[in-house]
């Protein structure tokens, strides 16, 4: 490696050697961070705003007609670092594939948002919703009728 | 019974000052250490195992939990081994874009570091300022990738969205301000004599032993020797930027501190540049096994339906074959080895984390400090033990 | 019977009922102040502004569960801290919060008592109640508790030293021990000892901050070296008294330098127990600044700094007030 592209940090730092003078400067310092307003912010009543790409819980998405626009090709469950989707396809009579059973457990899930990048169909998606709380682990493994409608229980 | 004249004290697992779940068991002659023994696993997950068994693509989320506190550049140095082992090439502006992140991811590490360091020798105010900037680059971790403390943003073949007109604000804002509040570190700090004899030579090693217990990173720098992956084996065109690499001379906790806080500023700096110069052009390779194909395309054609199918559902084939490819990442050199055997899933991956060669240097350089100063020296060596254990 | 009895049972009530309201106030002053420091707001959610925080923390501790380890010498595991807080309580006694009141024609003085030896009465049971801090950390049966316990000791022995000397100038000046006599000797604004005696304020306020175990020298309780030391198994309300006793012992050290060095009760304008009290907590608002700022000492530095550097300048200005002082009268 070139000379130039090296610092040495430590050249003058036999020279450090004043108690009051540094100690003196700190507590200005923080003297003047105390009159600044708080960074912090009250958090259940204020709240930061998510950003558009924000990797919260699942949902499934619906079309016009308000059916599935899911067609159960297994392609989320496949891709899922943690294996927290489990699909059963099923087709009507028309030969349409729908999910029989779409579970996704939100406790295995790493939010990594491969499904929703993977979805063919754009029929899962990640929603903003970051706070989620249950009283069971058993009920946070989501069924089609709660990922139909996330959110609507943790939004009220 | 037996006479013994010395006490053995466990440090850790939950200590507040052992970073995690670090456990050290020191043996003390009053408040000397005598003998010390680090103890790690209990943040154990397989990680390593777990890879065997996923393929390339799912992997990425995994190399987040590495190193939690710099996870972007634990995302780049997976992404650039499996590239390396297939053999493609990543656009100009997902590697400008990559720089960024793996930087950010730098600075995000160092904050952690700086915050408890400080917070362990006792000044407890340091954390709370370092945790306002670090807040900043999380908000802006989510702003591009959506997640802020592990983003999984870059992936194999270029990174995962393009960057929004705001993230690039964003930057810009922070790098315009990032160099006044690191003025404030130093101000508290730096030439605090408190400061300075609590850590001036404590921990010391010399830069033959540094590289005899496998040191790297700032650890090693602190000891004098120049060593640093970005400039000893560019990747992910580092070659371009202008930066220096800080280095100390005592190899004390001191001057491992000084490494971290240029390194802050040369980190900034490369931000900078790679934000100024940042290339027009995509921000994922086209090479059919690994990108995915867009979502227009895919309701389109027929056949990139089935490309986005075999990319997601059965992966991207990589030649058999072994390399070890390292980059720098906050804490040192973070090595990935990649035995590839044709399949979508690697045949093994072995990590080389730089936190556990720290650790385990541990020993050499807690005997004869006292029990105040090996605090210091944890603090100041900066493991991380989801990189450990892994 | 009314002056001897009745009286000094109502000063005492007032006092006590008073001094632990302000001390508890004392914790949320501290935890709001440092949260200002550090650029966040502190206790919000109990009452406006997190006012009645130290209520909800007494009711929380006091429903917490007692544990008291196997290891633990139970006698005096608990004995430790009902020493710690009793001697701390009784150190308000001498204290001289304010100028003689008059109520229902009967004057009344703003102190519990007023020996002749009112400052020595301090230091001895300063030093008596933190024996709570060595046996307490001693008796847990905790190797970090022990070494707390270690520190606590040495720390004491080698400050009180310093305070002492610190002191003693103070009581060349005024030529007296009582408390009540070295306030009156500080009624004009350029008489007070912190402009003649500012050699002795400084070892002072250095060796009390160290007496009371706050940061930068808070070896016997350093939270990252040794998990909160001597007090590390205790909890509830045990607990709750160590900490009562500490932030006593922090409301007297800060009123002891108002009395001592910034003129006690005397100023324009307020009335002289508004005055004390804001004395008292300017200077329990350094004390929180001087915490949010510097790092800790290491523990052999903090004895070098107590006897190579801080016992030796106070035993100078001892001699140096002494040759004034008989050169002057």
């Amino acid at each position: 490696m070139e000379k130039s592209d090296i610092i040495n940090v430590s050249k003058n730092r036999g020279e450090k050697g004043n108690y009051v003078k540094p100690i003196l400067k700190g507590l200005q310092f923080t003297m003047g961070n105390f009159f600044k307003k708080p960074v912090t912010i009250q958090y259940p009543d204020q709240k930061t705003v998510r950003s558009q790409r924000w990797r919260g819980l699942h949902k499934l998405n619906v079309d016009e007609k308000g059916e599935l626009k899911c067609v159960a090709c297994g392609l989320c469950a496949a891709v899922c670092p943690s294996q927290a989707i489990t699909i059963l396809a099923r087709e009507d009579e028309g030969g349409t594939r729908h999910p029989e059973k779409f579970e996704v457990n939100e406790l295995r899930c790493i939010f990594c948002g491969f499904c929703q990048d993977a979805c063919p169909k754009s029929a899962i998606s990640l929603t903003k919703i970051y706070e989620y709380v249950n009283y069971n682990r058993e009920d946070f493994v989501f069924d089609i009728s709660i990922l139909k409608t996330t959110g609507e229980k943790w939004n009220s | 019974m037996s006479e013994s004249k010395t006490v053995t004290l466990n440090m850790g697992p939950h200590h507040p000052a052992t970073h995690g779940v670090l456990r050290v068991v020191l043996e003390l002659d009053g408040e000397t250490i005598v003998n010390a023994t680090p103890v790690i696993g209990y943040l154990h997950r397989g990680i390593e195992k777990i890879c065997e068994s996923r393929t390339y693509q799912q992997i990425l989320p995994l190399t987040d939990r590495l190193d939690y506190s710099a996870a972007s550049a634990n995302n780049l140095g997976y992404c650039v081994a499996v590239e390396k082992l297939l053999g493609i090439e990543v656009p100009k502006r997902a590697q400008y874009l990559r720089v960024i992140m793996a930087e950010f991811a730098r600075i995000m590490g160092h904050h952690l570091w700086l915050g408890t360091h400080a917070l362990d020798i006792g000044a407890m105010t340091v954390i709370f300022y370092a945790f306002r900037d670090r807040e900043m680059i999380m908000a802006m971790n989510e702003e591009i990738a959506g997640y802020r403390l592990t983003p999984s943003f870059i992936r194999i073949g270029g990174v995962a969205y393009e960057a929004t007109d705001d993230f690039i604000a964003k930057v810009r804002k922070f790098v315009a301000w990032f160099p006044k509040a690191l003025e404030g570190y130093h101000q508290l700090l730096t030439d605090n004599k408190i400061w300075t004899t609590r850590t001036m030579n404590i921990g010391k090693i010399s830069a033959e032993e540094a590289i005899n217990h496998g040191l790297t990173g700032p650890s090693l720098r602190g000891s004098g020797v120049a060593y640093d992956v970005r400039k000893a084996f560019p990747y992910s065109s580092y070659g371009d930027f202008d930066f220096k690499i800080p280095i100390g001379e005592n190899g004390d906790v001191y001057d491992r501190y000084l490494v971290r806080m240029e390194e802050f500023k040369q980190s900034i700096a490369i931000i900078a540049q790679a934000i100024e110069n940042l290339p027009s052009g995509p921000v994922m390779t086209d090479n059919p096994l690994v990108a995915s194909p867009s979502q227009p395309e895919v309701q389109t054609d027929i056949s990139a339906l089935i490309r986005r199918f075999m990319v997601n559902a059965k992966g991207t084939p990589v030649p058999s074959g072994e390399l070890y490819s390292a980059v720098e990442g906050a804490k040192g050199e973070l090595g990935f080895y990649l035995v590839g055997d044709g399949s979508e899933q690697p045949y093994r991956l072995k990590i080389r984390s730089s936190c556990f060669y720290l650790a385990s240097a541990l020993p050499r350089l807690l005997v004869g400090h006292m029990v105040a100063d090996a605090i210091a020296i944890i603090g100041s060596l900066d493991v991380v033990l989801g990189e450990i254990d892994r | 019977m009314t002056d001897l009895l009745i009286i000094p049972i109502i000063k005492m009530l007032v006092i006590f009922g008073v001094c632990l309201f302000f001390v508890a106030y004392t914790t949320w002053i501290e935890r709001k102040a440092l949260g200002h420091f550090q650029l966040r707001y502190g206790p919000m959610r109990v009452g406006y502004h997190g006012l009645l925080q130290p209520l909800a923390d007494a009711v929380k501790n006091f429903f917490k569960e007692e544990v008291v380890p196997d290891n633990a010498d139970r006698a005096v595991f608990l004995m430790a801290p009902v020493i710690s807080i009793s001697f701390a309580v009784m150190l308000l006694a001498v204290i001289p919060f304010g100028p003689a009141m008059t109520i229902f024609g009967k004057r009344i003085d703003l102190y519990l008592a007023n020996p002749s030896i009112g400052i020595l009465f301090i230091l001895g049971l300063a030093t008596i109640g933190s024996y709570g801090t060595i046996l307490g950390g001693w008796s847990s049966g905790n190797k970090y508790g022990y070494m707390g316990g270690l520190r606590a000791s040495a720390m004491i022995i080698s400050y009180e030293l310093s305070l002492a000397f610190a002191v003693l100038s103070i009581i060349m000046v005024t030529g007296s021990f009582s408390l009540v006599d070295m306030v009156a000797a500080q009624q004009h604004f350029w008489d007070w000892n912190i402009f003649r005696e500012p050699v002795a304020f400084l070892v002072f306020m250095i060796s009390g901050i160290a007496e009371l175990n706050r940061t930068p020298f808070d070896m016997p309780e350093a939270e990252s070296e040794l998990c909160c030391g001597y007090n590390i198994e205790y909890s509830s309300m045990k607990f709750s008294l160590f900490f009562l006793a500490e932030y006593t012992h922090l409301f007297v050290f800060a009123s002891l330098v108002t009395t001592l060095f910034l003129g006690g009760w005397h100023g324009p304008v307020l009335p002289g127990l508004v005055w004390f009290f804001v004395k008292t907590f300017a200077v329990i608002f350094v004390c929180i600044w001087i915490r949010a700022t510097i790092p800790r000492l290491r523990y052999d530095k903090v004895m070098k700094l107590e006897w190579k550097f801080l016992l030796p300048v106070a035993l100078a200005n001892v001699i140096a007030t002494g040759v004034v002082v008989a050169l002057l009268g």
